[in-house]
């Protein structure tokens, strides 16, 4: 019996031992990422392998879609974990540049990319973009009767047929933001209040609104262009259509890529940051999920349909980043959240 | 004895059993001071709770968590008499095949659902499509992955009711008024037992209402740590109306249930007359092979969608994360059993200690998954405890927390079956409570401590709820690997990555129930 208590106590130890054991090293970075995590982790898994390094990732749910990890770095601000965040979209990285919790950092890959799409400080640099798109359920919607607007989603005539995204997550967060910053106040609001006497699908996520739209649950809806693509790859019977070409633009959002402040690989996390942004890797995403390169590429500039008739949207990111915060209280309100 | 030696055992025995408790209420304190000491607590916490909104949406998440534990009971009570007690055909294995579900991650047997019911799934229409995606679809699938839990325990508890009362009554009543009369009521506490973990587990549920779409209380104040102004203060305030539930929870399972389930749910159950069914067996079967079959729907599906691109391109996807699961559920298996060894003992023999230490481990497993998660984020995201925070070991710690009054109260059952007089009789003679530990209470137990690991490592296995708030960076479990994959991923390789979870699941459960079968030869 003693022998077996040994044993009993031994195996403990070790798989005690063997846990805690399974920490940090030197030759690593942490990412946190709310970029989907089926298109980050094959480029993590890239500077792997060119650098011999290991990535340690940390990825968002669809649900908490780039505001999970942002708050885990949050929370995590007095003893830091990540090295870098690779937001998909600029505003959240503007909430963490806001706090205080990011490093300049000046990539020399990063002159590649224009000046509007990164910080004169080095805070931030964007890459890889996605726009805000409407997908029409093509079986459900003629070529003729098409959505044109965002506004559309708003319109009677497709009454309950319609979906966005939860504007507390994700990009749409984002969207919503920029709407306000663009339309004021009052506008935004009654188009979010239009939107609710719609009956406007709410979806956890803009990967629901692509599985609404494609199965035929819906008409059409919001989503990013990376969903859309994933429909059209799928071979589910959708189209998109850029909104607000003759009006507003469309919203296009860089992913964007931040040193954080007090990252325990720094060095790394430089080599890291460097690797995001090499031309190779704009490409990559654009072979993944229809990201557009930002910075001269071989490629072209989108897989997409129809994308040379993208007419980009005027941004101020910083200004959308404080809306953002801004409009939350009434957005939760809007949705039903106290 | 001496005075010494005493306190010297005293100190030996009751030190793994308080480092249990303080695993477990270390989160919930902290949780609790950081509340209390939150910038503008009463404000925040006045916040949350004048909203008519947090009420509501507490009403509807209890409501659907009570409906889900009637569902369970109504199929889980029958189907556990009809496979515990009567002549059904192949019983044992209805009764493996039904408890399938139970060991894997419910987000993963909605999975399999949605490959049948979605609008493009093997059994799907629009109209399937959108109960499934609705609180009555919701309902049903924890029910269906939960009920499994009455029917076993019921079945467990019908196996171990004291031959004499039975054999008694059968002299003098009709086989259904003796199971009416007597049988049912006996096996009560099991009963509530079982109907209070499923609303437990239905109540805490995170991964199935958010991907069904259905809003629920804990889903969003893990939405709301979501948040883009997410405040921390908030976030602990919104927890508090669910601590008053794991409260009212415990308070129940004090009142119904407590250390009456020891005296029902023995592990050393003997093969007992069955009730025959007649011209009725055959329909029965049926009945019986048809509710199993709702366990394994979703697995095939799951196998369906797997075939065959997605099981080839799973060494590319699966990553570290099936070791990560493994080697930190036995690393927390292995911990609460080897550290709950002397709480087991302690609670079989009705100590107050005991008793007290059993709320307290319950209290780890009641407490909604969600504000354990956060409970563990406060307590240990500091910079001198980076080392547990940075790695496996806040998953083990967190796993722990959660699930020791499983291999608690396992061990605890089995050590409450064998009498009292052999430690009695080794006091006697001089032996020490350390030597009884070791030299009788041990080896008498070694088939109820493996099944107590086993059952420990299983419930650890198919954990997301708990992990997915703060597994470390790169080391992320199987089950969160397949929830983060799943909104955008390859849906084959999500399926199968479930199937991985399934297959490594189930054969650990094979290897119980070959150790079991292997034990009873031998004792027979």
């Amino acid at each position: 019996m003693r022998s077996k208590v040994r044993r009993l106590v031994v195996i403990t130890a070790t798989l005690l031992l063997g846990v805690a054991g399974c920490g940090e090293t030197a030759d690593e970075v942490v990412a946190y990422t709310s970029v989907d995590q089926v298109f980050s982790e094959p480029v993590f898994r890239a500077f792997e392998e060119e650098s011999g390094r290991r990535v340690r990732s940390v990825f968002d749910t669809e649900e908490t879609k780039s505001t999970g990890v942002l708050n885990r770095i949050i929370a995590e601000a007095g003893a830091p974990q990540a090295d870098v965040f690779w937001s998909g979209d600029p505003a959240r990285a503007f909430v963490l540049i806001g706090l205080g919790l990011v490093e300049p950092y000046f990539s020399p890959n990063a002159e590649r990319i224009p000046s509007q799409f990164r910080a004169g400080n080095g805070t931030w640099t964007g890459f890889a973009a996605r726009a805000r798109v409407l997908l029409v359920n093509t079986s459900l919607v003629g070529e003729a009767d098409r959505p044109q607007s965002i506004r559309d989603l708003a319109d009677p005539r497709w009454r309950g047929r319609t979906a966005i995204a939860n504007p507390l997550f994700g990009t749409t967060t984002m969207h919503a933001a920029a709407l306000f910053a663009a339309w004021g106040e009052d506008d935004a609001k009654a188009f979010f209040n239009a939107l609710e006497a719609n009956d406007v699908r709410i979806a956890s996520s803009n990967g629901e609104v692509k599985r609404l739209v494609a199965s035929g649950e819906v008409a059409f809806g919001l989503t990013d262009t990376d969903d859309a693509y994933g429909a059209i790859q799928e071979g589910a019977p959708v189209g998109i259509v850029y909104p607000d070409r003759d009006g507003l633009g469309t919203l296009v959002m860089p992913t964007v890529v931040v040193l954080l402040a007090g990252a325990p690989h720094p060095e790394t996390a430089r080599r890291l940051i460097d690797h995001l942004l090499l031309a190779s890797t704009e490409e990559k995403l654009l072979e993944l999920g229809a990201h557009i390169p930002l910075g001269a590429t071989s490629a072209s500039s989108s897989v997409l349909p129809g994308a040379e008739q993208l007419r980009p949207m005027a941004v101020d990111y910083t200004l959308v980043a404080r809306e953002m915060g801004r409009i939350q209280p009434w957005l939760r309100e809007w949705v039903g959240v106290r | 004895m001496t005075q010494w030696r005493r306190a010297h055992e005293a100190l030996l025995l009751s030190a793994p059993p308080a480092l249990l408790a303080l695993i477990v209420l270390v989160p919930v304190g902290t949780l609790a001071a950081e509340l209390a000491l939150a910038e503008g607590a009463l404000a925040l916490m006045g916040g949350v709770l004048g909203s008519a909104g947090t009420w509501a949406l507490l009403g509807a998440s209890t409501a659907l968590a009570a409906a889900v534990t009637g569902v369970s009971g109504a199929i889980g009570v029958p189907l556990g008499i009809l496979l515990g007690r009567t002549d059904v055909r192949w019983r044992g294995w209805l009764l493996v095949l039904h408890a399938l579900p139970v060991f894997v991650p419910p987000f993963l047997v909605a999975l399999g659902w949605f490959h049948v019911l979605g609008v493009n799934g093997y059994a799907g229409s629009p109209a399937t499509a959108r109960l499934f995606f609705s609180p009555i679809g919701l309902v049903a699938i924890l029910a269906v992955t939960f009920a499994p839990i009455v029917t076993t325990l019921t079945a467990l508890a019908l196996q171990n009711v004291d031959a004499s009362l039975e054999d008694a009554a059968r002299v003098v009543a009709r086989p259904l008024r003796v199971m009416g009369r007597i049988l049912l009521p006996a096996v009560s506490p099991a009963i509530a037992l079982g109907l209070l973990v499923v609303f437990a587990l239905a109540f805490s549920e995170l991964a199935v209402p958010m991907f069904l779409r259905v809003r629920t209380y804990p889903a969003s104040v893990f939405a709301r740590l979501g948040g883009i102004d997410y405040e921390p203060g908030e976030a602990v305030a919104m927890t508090l109306p669910l601590l008053a539930v794991t409260f009212a929870l415990l308070a129940v399972e004090r009142r119904f249930v407590g250390d009456r389930t020891f005296a029902v749910l023995g592990l050393r159950g003997r093969e007992r007359a069955t009730f025959p069914l007649g011209r009725w067996r055959a329909g029965i079967t049926l009945m019986c092979i048809a509710v199993t079959a709702l366990s394994l729907i979703p697995v095939l599906a799951l196998f369906m969608r797997a075939l065959p691109d997605g099981l080839a391109a799973l060494p590319q996807w699966i990553r570290s994360s099936l070791w990560n699961s493994l080697i930190t559920a036995m690393a927390a298996a292995t911990t609460i059993i080897v550290l709950g060894l002397a709480a087991a003992w302690t609670i079989a023999r009705g100590h107050q200690a005991g008793r007290a230490l059993d709320a307290t481990l319950m209290l780890g497993f009641l407490t909604p998954a969600g504000v354990l998660g956060v409970g563990l984020i406060t307590a240990w995201n500091h910079q001198m405890t980076r080392f547990i925070y940075g790695g496996l070991a806040i998953l083990v710690l967190g796993l722990i927390a959660r699930y020791a009054v499983v291999g608690v109260r396992v061990m605890a059952t089995a050590i409450a079956q064998s009498p009292r007089s052999l430690e009695e009789a080794a006091a006697v003679f001089g032996g020490g409570r350390i030597a009884q530990l070791r030299r009788i209470v041990a080896p008498l137990h070694v088939r109820g401590i493996t099944a107590a690991w086993l059952l420990t490592l299983v419930f650890c296995l198919r954990d997301l709820d708990t992990v997915v708030l703060f597994y470390p960076p790169g080391r992320e479990p199987l089950t969160v690997r397949i929830f983060t994959l799943e909104a955008n991923g390859p849906s084959d390789v999500v399926a199968a990555l479930a199937v991985t979870q399934i297959v490594v699941t189930t054969a650990l459960l094979g290897v119980l129930a070959a150790a079991a079968t292997v034990d009873r030869t031998r004792t027979s």
